[in-house]
């Protein structure tokens, strides 16, 4: 049985319909990446689901509860996000706060939790992504490997049923995203359920149990990962994974 | 340089001396308290959007920057007891100034408070904050570092304009150098002293703002001299 699960996620912007019905289930544990084309509506889908766009249409179940996305309310939008993290595409740290703050502030600011019992999962979560001893530093004085690995640390510590990422490797050099991919599968090792947008072909297949591809503001095709990368059924999905180990071989 | 002028500067210096004690800083604290209050209370509003308010403010800055200092003075303070509203001269310049400069200064306050990235709230959002929680904690720190050089200059910017309170029969520092330049005729050695003493205290302010600026950091820590080193 899902815990999560969105039906017919619509939205437009003016007169532009980014998205045309997005339905999505999820189960606990579960590694999802979303692919597909840039402009295909998949930073919108996880902006949606996460209230930092209001979706024009749709439902979503979480936990046994079901809300109505367009005209859902701001204490039911404030309970779903308390269950969940978001790491961005650009980290978003805090940047008046330590990479230590960072990660304490949603859960002394946002859940009342007290000061010690907040630092010491801070600390926790710092140790777990590898930046322990990185912890009095500030943003601007951290690489972006670095900051985004605080992201992921600060997501983790409210101790999500979900994490959502949109892009997390997108904005960083090439050298600096292993060290962030490293961090995202050892959390799918440990069974943490995420949903993944991304361009990082070899981690939807080697990490990702489960695959959505995205085109043109609808899923053209989702299914087990395996299945997906040996044997797509629809067309465009052939077309982009064909384009993509080209560029891979060039 | 005759035994005479000097005797004027000395005696001069007393009077100057103590009009900036009695009246010049007064004006200038006061006047500035109240102006970062509206600034701030005209800032937020802006910035949060609020629909009415929004507009009301905008109709203020649009009048008290877009209109002389000197004229505000004067309007308040010959020009409103024709509609009976009297004030004395002193409440009377402190009320102009905080408002001619909390009309600059809110605007100051609204580009500080506009500079935090919108990626940095809907963090926060994220992270199970509520609106409040993220002014408090993220917003506002960043946007009070941005805005303290600027605010800074107001500062010292108002300080020497606290002169034109002369015109209105406030006995400022400037106020008490024209009296003795009046009794004496030495203008050229009492002006530049005047002059003098709003250097120096401009200098104080520009030492203290330095010293504010250093204390409020740039979000750096201590174990950190440069950024190289945390690349190498």
């Amino acid at each position: 049985m899902s815990f999560f699960e969105v039906k017919d996620v619509k939205k437009t912007f003016g007169t532009n319909d980014v998205l045309l019905g997005i339905d999505l289930s999820v189960d606990k544990g579960d590694v999802i990446a979303v692919l597909g084309p840039s402009g295909s509506g998949k930073t919108t889908f996880l902006r949606c689901i996460n209230f930092l766009e209001k979706a024009t249409g749709g439902t979503m179940t979480f936990d046994g509860e079901t809300f109505d996305l367009a005209h859902i309310k701001k204490k039911e939008i404030a309970k779903i996000r308390k269950k969940t993290g978001f790491v961005f595409q650009s980290y978003n740290l805090f940047l008046n706060k330590t990479a230590l703050q960072n990660v304490m502030l949603g859960l002394t600011s946002g859940r009342k939790m007290k000061k010690e019992e907040a630092k010491k999962i801070a600390e926790e979560m710092l140790e777990k992504v590898g930046l322990k001893e990185r912890m009095n530093y500030y943003p601007g004085q951290l690489s972006g490997g670095q900051q985004q690995r605080v992201a992921i640390a600060r997501a983790l510590a409210t101790s999500p049923e979900i994490i959502y990422f949109d892009e997390p490797t997108s904005a960083l050099d090439p050298e600096l995203i292993g060290e962030v991919l490293s961090v995202m599968k050892q959390l799918a090792s440990e069974g943490m359920t995420m949903l993944v947008v991304t361009h990082e072909i070899n981690f939807a297949r080697n990490v990702a149990n489960k695959i959505v591809f995205m085109d043109g503001g609808h899923v053209l095709e989702a299914g087990p990962s395996k299945e997906f990368f040996e044997n797509p059924k629809n067309a465009r999905t052939k077309e982009f994974l064909n384009n993509i180990t080209t560029q891979h071989e060039t | 340089m005759t035994e005479r002028i000097l005797g004027i500067l000395q005696e001069a210096f007393t009077r100057i001396l103590a009009a900036s004690i009695q009246v010049t800083l007064p004006l200038t604290i006061i006047g500035f308290t109240l102006a970062m209050v509206i600034a701030m209370i005209m800032a937020l509003v802006q910035y949060a959007k609020v629909p009415v308010l929004t507009q009301i403010a905008r109709l203020y800055i649009w009048i008290f920057r877009g209109t002389p200092l000197l004229v505000q003075l004067f309007l308040a303070y010959f020009g409103l007891p024709k509609l009976g509203i009297v004030m004395d001269a002193f409440p009377c310049a402190v009320m102009v100034f905080a408002l001619n400069e909390g009309a600059y200064c809110s605007e100051t306050m609204r580009s500080a408070l506009e500079s935090v990235s919108e990626g940095q709230i809907e963090a926060g959002y994220c992270a199970g904050m509520n609106y409040l929680q993220i002014m408090w904690h993220v917003v506002l720190p960043q946007a009070f570092r941005t805005a303290f050089p600027p605010l800074s200059n107001s500062l010292i910017s108002m300080l020497k304009d606290t002169s034109l309170a002369a015109t209105i029969t406030v006995a400022d520092m400037f106020m008490a150098a024209q009296r003795v330049v009046g009794r004496t005729y030495e203008p050229l050695w009492v002006y530049i002293e005047v002059a003098l003493v709003y250097l120096f205290f401009s200098t104080l302010l520009t030492i203290l703002q330095r010293a504010g600026e250093k204390r409020l950091g740039f979000f750096t820590s201590k174990e950190v001299n440069t950024k190289k080193e945390v690349r190498a």
